[in-house]
């Protein structure tokens, strides 16, 4: 688990320009977290101190009990940070075996890492000579290769085609699957919506929200049902719905059986249903009303 | 530890342009060495200053000694180059990240680093400069040459790797603060700070590289005298604790 207390992070002298003010967080082990914002928002800075590549200049930040640097040592970490980059003279499969081997990584396993992320064809290649995808794919090898428990990854998908943003997400699912933890920064609403538990919403240095879209996405409790013909008796179902118009209501029920038994009811009553579908308000109309003056 | 191993190669592979340049900077002295040589041998077999100034007067000398004096700072030059950037580039590059987050120590492994490149500053002097003495003075080098290389690789060495904790411009800020020490030793041996202020002379010396310590083993080197071991242990506590500093500094340092 990450314990962030109090962190703030003031870059240069007084005044000096504040990039995180008073961020108090706990991110939970085993889930996937996505911290979201515009940018200069601090993301970058929130993972420098989650690290320990940057000093808080006041409040602290542990992983596990730990210092971050200490807890890399020991524990190591799967890490891609935005916009990976290796130095350029160095052939793919040695970079690989070089940073894998101090992850303690076997020959074997970086073979099997080259292989899963599409590399072997690329292996024998200089780093300088790969385009931004595959060498964003080399950082997502040493990541995801070493088989850490606490996987960060800022703007991972940099660069990568529709295809391998797809195979990307399948990769964190499997972590989460696993058991580990799983912290990311996206400006990709969709994809973060789509694999995220839990969403961490930064502005100015500040958190604006914190957004538990697990929950959410296990348990809704919002619907939208859509109705063939307009129904005026809609509302002796469901009493509390939102018309968005004659035919399509917004509705919030207690779980699954509420909405089963109401649902039920309103066929009966004659309604003649066309959809019903969970009616959580997405990302991006909740970010924007967070960061927009 | 295999790791390790293949990073430090890769560490030589990704210096060897520079290695290269190195090498083709050594042969030019050693083809000035011979072209000397080829003008100047006297009856001892070694080149005579005499015969130079009279195939080419006072240009062909003054460049004969200046070429003598500026080998004797190969070492210098090469750890200079071979170490420049060590830290300072990975840091800017944004390279010292992915190294942290495997689970290697940063200073063990610029520590190793380091000290490959000053082993090769080692041998890549350790060849030209015994080589260059035989061609101009037609024997061997005596042993002490090495200790000569040694101290100044040392140094130098490990000033560098300081700076290049804190700076981009760390060979630069190393050979500054070497110029400061030469000006600082001759102002000494002159007793120009004969009236400072107590306290001064020793301070600014403790900071300042080695010079007077440099200077006792090449005046020992140049007068075939015994090894002052004395001045080359001072040497090597000084560059221990430059690289204590550099790895505390190091492992404190935002990255």
């Amino acid at each position: 688990m990450i314990e962030i207390r109090n962190a703030g992070k003031v870059y240069g002298r007084r005044p000096g320009v504040v990039a995180l003010r008073g961020v108090s967080l706990t991110i939970p082990a085993g889930r996937v977290t996505a911290v979201i914002g515009p940018n200069g928002a601090g993301k970058s800075t929130l993972f420098g101190l989650v690290l320990g590549f940057l000093r808080p200049s006041s409040g602290d930040v542990s992983i596990n009990d730990a210092h971050p640097r200490d807890y890399m040592h020991d524990h190591g970490i799967g890490y891609v940070s935005e916009r990976f980059a290796l130095p350029p003279g160095w052939p793919v499969r040695r970079a690989l075996a070089a940073l894998g081997g101090l992850s303690g990584l076997s020959p074997d396993h970086v073979d099997t890492a080259i292989g899963e992320f599409g590399l072997t064809e690329h292996r024998d290649k200089m780093v300088g000579d790969l385009s931004r995808g595959l060498l964003q794919r080399v950082g997502l090898a040493l990541a995801f290769g070493a088989h850490r428990d606490l996987v960060v990854l800022d703007e991972p998908a940099e660069g990568l085609d529709p295809v391998w943003r797809i195979r990307l997400r399948d990769r964190i699912t499997e972590q989460r699957r696993a058991g580990r933890t799983v912290l990311l920064a996206s400006h990709d609403l969709a994809e973060v919506e789509r694999i995220a538990d839990t969403v961490i919403v930064l502005d100015r240095g500040e958190v604006k929200d914190v957004l538990d879209a697990g929950s959410d996405k296990a348990a809704p409790t919002a619907y939208r049902i859509s109705l063939s013909d307009a129904f005026p008796r809609f509302a002796e179902v469901f009493p509390n719905a939102t018309a968005n118009d004659t035919s399509s209501y917004d509705v919030v029920v207690d779980g699954v059986d509420d909405l089963n038994n109401r649902v039920a009811a309103l066929i009966e009553a004659g309604g003649r249903i066309l959809d019903v579908r969970p009616a959580h308000e997405g990302l991006e109309p909740r970010l924007r009303r967070m960061i927009e003056p | 530890m295999k790791g390790l191993l293949t990073l430090v190669w890769l560490e030589l592979y990704s210096r060897r342009k520079r290695i290269a340049a190195l090498l083709g900077f050594g042969a030019l002295y050693l083809i000035g060495a011979l072209t000397v040589r080829a003008i100047g041998v006297g009856d001892h077999g070694q080149v005579e200053p005499d015969a130079l100034y009279q195939f080419g007067g006072y240009p062909l000398v003054s460049a004969f000694l200046l070429s003598g004096w500026s080998i004797g700072r190969y070492p210098l030059i090469i750890v200079l180059v071979l170490v420049a950037g060590l830290v300072s580039n990975d840091i800017h590059a944004g390279y010292t990240r992915i190294y942290a987050a495997t689970r290697a120590r940063l200073v063990v492994l610029y520590g190793f680093r380091l000290a490959l490149l000053m082993l090769l500053a080692f041998v890549m002097s350790a060849v030209l400069l015994p080589v260059f003495d035989f061609i101009i003075l037609g024997k061997l080098s005596s042993p002490q040459l090495f200790v000569l290389v040694s101290a100044y690789i040392l140094v130098f060495g490990s000033l560098t790797a300081l700076f290049s904790v804190f700076t981009r411009g760390d060979a630069w800020w190393a050979l500054a603060v070497w110029v400061a020490a030469l000006i600082w030793a001759a102002m000494k041996r002159g007793g120009l700070l004969a009236h400072s202020p107590p306290g001064i002379d020793p301070v600014v010396t403790a900071i300042l590289p080695p010079q007077a310590a440099l200077n006792t083993i090449e005046d020992a080197f140049g007068m075939m005298q015994p090894t002052p071991w004395g001045a080359f242990l001072y040497i090597c506590m000084y560059a221990a604790l430059i690289l204590l500093v550099a790895g505390f500094a190091l492992s404190r340092r935002e990255i």
